[in-house]
């Protein structure tokens, strides 16, 4: 016998029932929060920002590629966790990233452009772009203060003085770069910054957890992160 | 010029702060929620299935394929249709990138629709897609896990046309079928465990219950013009090899 409780079908039904009733009402919350989101007001970007991309160098406005509302994923590349020079993307970045693919054609046919950004030479992230096979957009922001004026990289005074990270100061950051999302709209030729979320926020796009969260074990995890590989690295490591 | 709101960076700030508060309190909503799922009792499935698959004939717990969890989607695409159904094929463009994940995780990843093998197999392969679709034509499957109807029965019970989302009809034109076909299947998902050689059904969802399986209304509900849509909800959604020949029109 599973250690598990076990049930009837009407037993389960019942208890499904009264869950069904706490997942609607988060459901609306949810919903709720969507809207706040969208009555934060919009800030002006007034700084040019310039990076390197497959079709050469660009200003945040021709990210949009068309599009009037922009989201761009700040990728750790170079640092992160399980991070080392054959291996130069970080692995909870890459984990975001496997999501990104899959829902782009959506979103694209809904008036949102994606892209991802890094500190690195643009020709080490398209060569880790192809191993692991992916398609959307990704820019280098190697030398320009993007990441860093949207609080997803610190510099080393920064780091000394405290910065802020997910809306909170810390005294000594320490790390260089963080995880990130923001998202921008293009009104009337000007890029205006409208939403970003760190940390736990990006789980949003994180569509794997919404699936553990149904399985039977959930996430399973001892710690946050024990688990994560990079989408190719996970059959080496069942042969070992 | 915008109707919205503008501000400075510092009211921006301000107003960002208070919002993430009350995202952290649903996020640690979401958590406990996600507890009281693994907390249901779990039903013993004791009925026997056999569902057609690439590999031939399987059973329930030959689906597992080896994975203690196992998590079905039941994907709209009845014996008539002629395609898949475009919102479900919207979701499972989601899932495919994220296979090796919910595999380091114990759980096994399948649709099931109750069309023959060989339309699953042509349209699976039409999208691209390497997820497993098992075929329940000839079982009782997909009736007893409530994601088909007998279409009589449909047509005695359902409400009148105009009372339906607009998402219906629309879905039913392009899946090549009758609206009444088309709402005789229903899309969810159940999730099963496997223990000692005995299958337990642990958990089932639909309706907005399987938005978990649509990444990007989570994308949405974050850029500045959200979902969007209204009551035409999903209207906007096609296959994506569709939507290029949609901006050529």
């Amino acid at each position: 016998m599973p250690q598990h409780e076990t049930g009837t079908h009407e037993e389960w039904h019942t208890a499904s029932s009264e869950l069904v009733a706490a997942e609607k009402e988060h459901m609306r919350a949810g919903d709720e929060l969507a809207r706040k989101r969208r009555e934060l007001p919009w800030v002006p970007v007034e700084k040019e920002y310039e990076f390197e991309t497959e079709q050469g160098t660009k200003s945040l406005a021709d990210l949009f590629a068309g599009r009037s509302q922009l989201l761009v994923y700040h990728f750790m590349f170079g640092f992160g966790y399980n991070v080392d020079e054959q291996n130069p993307g970080c692995t909870g970045c890459s984990f975001v990233a496997d999501h990104f693919d899959g829902v782009r054609p959506h979103l694209n046919g809904h008036d949102v452009a994606l892209v991802a950004e890094s500190i690195a030479p643009l020709e080490e992230l398209l060569s880790y772009k192809q191993r692991m096979g992916w398609g959307f957009p990704w820019v280098s922001s190697l030398g320009s203060d993007f990441k860093y004026d949207f609080g997803a990289a610190f510099t080393e005074e920064q780091r000394e003085s405290g910065a802020e990270y997910n809306f909170k100061f810390n005294d000594h950051p320490e790390w260089p770069q963080r995880e990130g999302m923001t998202a921008f709209a293009l009104q009337d030729g000007a890029v205006h910054r409208t939403y970003s979320s760190y940390d736990r926020g990006v789980e949003r796009f994180m569509g794997t957890f919404g699936y553990l969260d149904v399985a039977p074990l959930g996430r399973n995890e001892k710690t946050a992160s024990d688990w994560w590989r990079r989408h190719d690295e996970y059959e080496t490591e069942g042969a070992q | 010029m915008t109707e919205h709101k503008i501000a400075t960076q510092e009211e921006w700030q301000m107003q960002r702060d208070e919002l993430v508060a009350e995202e952290k309190e649903l996020t640690r909503r979401e958590d406990e929620l996600a507890e009281k799922r693994r907390a249901l009792p779990w039903v013993p499935v004791e009925k026997e299935y056999e569902l057609e698959t690439a590999d031939g004939k399987r059973s329930l717990s030959d689906l597992f394929d080896g994975r203690s969890q196992l998590l079905i989607y039941h994907f709209m695409f009845g014996p008539s249709y002629e395609a898949g159904c475009p919102t479900c094929s919207s979701m499972v463009d989601g899932v495919d990138g994220l296979l090796p994940h919910l595999h380091a995780r114990d759980v096994t990843m399948l649709l099931v629709s109750r069309a023959p093998l060989e339309k699953l197999q042509a349209y699976r392969e039409r999208l691209g897609w390497s997820i497993p679709w098992a075929s329940s034509a000839n079982s009782d499957f997909n009736f007893d896990f409530g994601a088909s109807f007998h279409e009589e029965e449909m047509r005695k019970g359902m409400p009148p046309e105009d009372q339906l989302p607009p998402i219906a009809a629309r879905n039913a034109k392009e899946t090549g079928t009758d609206l009444v076909s088309y709402i005789s299947e229903m899309f969810g998902a159940t999730a099963f465990k496997l223990e000692d050689g005995v299958i337990y059904k642990t958990y089932a969802t639909t309706g907005r219950g399987v938005e978990f399986l649509m990444g990007y209304y989570g994308i949405l509900d974050r850029v500045p013009r959200g979902r969007d849509e209204g009551d035409a909800f999903q209207t906007w959604i096609r296959r994506h090899d569709e939507y290029e020949q949609e901006e050529a029109r």
